[in-house]
């Protein structure tokens, strides 16, 4: 490859004093912020900030926040550790142990049923691979923070640890 | 000869052949089937295998026809994928379609024919179906599950036929007709886990593996089964560093397509908590864990030339191991200082199907490589005049209490194991070697046929292949061609054994090789 009839450096031309120290741009630049603070201060309800946490943005019912796991009427979980949720989930996110129920009507429960929320993708394939209806991503919660990474995995207990009308 | 069409596609069979054999020959997979199994006698009860055979007024079922010459049939056109449908519809009728709590899910064979010839919604609500027994124990490995039965016969056609035991029969009539054990009879024969295998949906399952693991999320290895000399081809199936189950891989010169109960449940011991992880050394009466480096130099210190007193082999060494220790042994020790093992342990009473009296895998194996066995009382007085190192490779030849005091009473015991038993309780120095799912090898059966195991999971802990443990001791006992791969070890084991005979130990077939029935791959 040859490089022969290739302009030489950019060409352009070296900056003036003036430019150079971008005085007047910080000046300019610092105009609009001043305008946008002083615009903001007499027009307080058109700002999209918000003042989370004390105000908090409203989801769709359709929003997919952290999984629950359902009841039975007594209480004890609806799945059966078909592990339908494990095998189509993109992030590998569910792990299920299955064990032998008391009632040979029921014949499968999950022994453990644990999910990775730090893997989770969130993307609701499991709820709807679900031929129980035992797994639903539609508590609305979306603040899941922890102080280490074995408390994002969280267990049966913690999931089926909802109330009967669907809240927490 | 008989010469047919089979959907256009003219074949030549032999005369005698089964018509369903035929079609899989000419479609490349089997007509879709329950009740057929080519183990066993024909039933022609589940009606699935139906084809068209031209100059015949109806449908005729494959499995049950012998071909004829110039038969023209069709195995794929409107009729026969009517009456395909329609039979399939009849077998869901009193299905519970219970698939998410199934273990058979995933390997069923309604599921696979449905997605072939049915996905039809049922003209059967729930409510309207017969309920019989579910979840019924009927023996101590299996549970049947009455109403997920097509009624095959399969289960009770090999309790007839392949074990003579005759512990099932099906009950009542019509839509009640069952599966069921006599009344006080147990399915409780060493083979009864194949009814679970050949039972082409949910009704038989292994309490074992019962809701342990869905089937579609393990992967498979194949392997030979080390429970006994008969050495049974089987698959492993695990899934990261577990073992699930062991099923029946075919082989019509060794096991065909069973394998017994005992056999299977041989992964237990792979996953034994007293599995021997790290190296351990005796420092002050008990057993501490230690660093390979350090054990390296251990044992290299003990197997000086010159102080070692006995080399003992054992008949669960892969045939690779027996002949590197049988190397490593000669290069430290005289001939008359090397013991195979003990002679006539681990004999219990076999059965004339597949069971054989010695439970060990590679006796023949261990035999082929130069290693004599010798008598308990023989080895315990060898061992009592055994002053230097004692080095114990595989097996636990401590089992037996007198071997057990004598090698308590040597004071440098070197045992290559896999597990903390008798043996590892004498030693000075126990290094944990792989289990035979963890390593490849060899091993040889009773009939003297070489079959290759590969390895399946990790090993754990700091465990090792024994091939390498070996030749690192070879090496430090100045070997200079002590092998560096498995490979190479099974070129020089090939050309150690078997100078005469053309076949390759690197690439064994499928099948296994019988060295001394030199027809390779040919029979049966």
């Amino acid at each position: 490859m040859s490089f022969e009839g290739l302009p030489k450096g950019t060409g352009a031309k070296k900056a003036s004093f003036r430019d150079a120290i971008y005085f007047w741009e910080i000046l300019r630049g610092l105009g609009v912020t001043i305008k946008h603070l002083v615009y903001n201060i007499f027009h307080t309800a058109e700002m999209p900030t918000m003042q989370y946490p004390e105000e908090k943005r409203v989801y769709s019912d359709r929003f997919r926040g952290r999984h629950r796991l359902m009841q039975r009427e007594d209480g004890t979980p609806r799945c059966v550790a078909c592990q339908m949720c494990s095998t189509v989930c993109p992030a590998d996110c569910i792990a299920i142990q299955g064990a032998e129920h008391p009632d040979s009507e029921i014949e499968k429960f999950p022994e453990t049923f644990e999910i990775d929320l730090l893997r989770c993708v969130f993307c609701g394939l499991c709820e709807e691979a679900c031929p129980c209806d035992a797994i639903r991503l539609d508590t609305g919660i979306y603040e899941i923070a922890a102080d280490s990474r074995e408390k994002f995995i969280v267990q049966k207990d913690f999931l089926l640890n909802n109330k009967e009308d669907g809240t927490y | 000869m008989a010469k047919l069409t089979i959907d256009g596609k003219e074949l030549e069979v032999p005369d005698g052949t089964r018509l369903f054999d035929a079609c899989t020959e000419a479609r490349g997979k089997p007509l879709p089937h329950f009740c057929y199994h080519p183990d066993l006698s024909v039933a022609g009860v589940c009606r699935l295998c139906q084809v068209e055979i031209e100059g015949m007024p109806k449908l005729a079922i494959a499995c049950n026809t012998i071909v004829n010459d110039g038969m023209v049939v069709h195995t794929n056109n409107e009729r026969v994928r009517k009456a395909s449908e329609q039979i399939l519809e009849m077998h869901l009728i009193n299905h519970p379609v219970d698939c998410p709590i199934c273990d058979q899910a995933g390997e069923c064979g309604l599921q696979n024919q449905y997605m072939e010839y049915g996905l039809y919604d049922s003209k059967v609500e729930m409510v309207q179906k017969t309920h019989k027994k579910k979840a019924k124990v009927i023996g101590p490995q299996v549970i049947l599950d009455q109403e997920r039965c097509v009624l095959c016969s399969r289960c009770v056609r090999f309790c007839n036929e392949v074990t003579g035991t005759g512990e099932l029969g099906i009950y009542n009539r019509g839509d009640r007709a069952e599966i069921d054990t006599a009344p006080g009879v147990d399915l409780d024969n060493n083979y009864s886990l194949n009814t679970v295998d050949i039972c082409p949906v949910g009704a038989l399952t292994s309490r074992d593996f019962r809701f342990q693991k869905r089937v579609w999320m393990l992967k498979a290895a194949e392997s030979i089964c080390p429970g006994c000399s008969t050495g049974c081809n089987v698959r492993i199936d695990y899934e990261g560093s577990r073992i699930y189950r062991l099923k029946p891989r075919f082989n019509p010169d060794v096991n065909r397509r069973w394998m017994c109960d005992k056999g299977r449940m041989l992964y237990k011991a792979v996953h034994d908590e007293k599995r021997l992880t790290e190296p351990m050394k005796r420092s002050g009466g008990e057993l501490q864990t230690l660093g390979w480096q350090e054990a390296s130099e251990t044992a290299v210190g003990m197997l000086k030339p010159g102080r070692v007193d006995l080399v003992l082999g054992s008949p669960h060494l892969s045939l690779e191991e027996a002949v590197l220790l049988r190397r490593l042994g000669l290069k430290l020790a005289g001939e008359d200082q090397l013991v195979g093992g003990v002679a006539g342990a681990e004999v219990r009473p076999g059965d004339d199907l597949l069971l054989n009296s010695d439970r060990t895998p590679n006796r023949a194996g261990l035999r082929m490589a130069g290693w004599q066995e010798l008598p308990v009382a023989e080895l315990v007085a060898k061992l009592r005049e055994a002053r230097g190192t004692v080095l114990v490779h595989g097996g636990n030849p401590a089992a037996d209490e007198s071997v057990r005091e004598a090698l308590a009473g040597c004071q440098h015991v070197l045992y290559i194991g896999t597990h903390r038993n008798e043996t590892a309780g004498t030693a000075a120095l126990a290094l944990p070697g792989a289990a035979w799912a963890e390593k490849a090898g060899i091993f040889v059966n009773k009939d003297g046929r070489l079959q290759a195991f590969k390895s399946s999971i990790v090993r754990p802990g700091q465990a090792r292949e024994d091939w390498r443990v070996l030749s690192e001791l070879l090496a430090a006992a100045g070997e200079e061609e002590a092998p560096g791969s498995l490979r190479a070890l099974r070129k020089s084991v090939g050309a150690d054994l078997f100078p005469d005979v053309e076949f390759n130990l690197v690439a064994l077939p499928a099948r296994g090789v019988n060295p001394t029935a030199p027809v390779a791959g040919g029979e049966g």
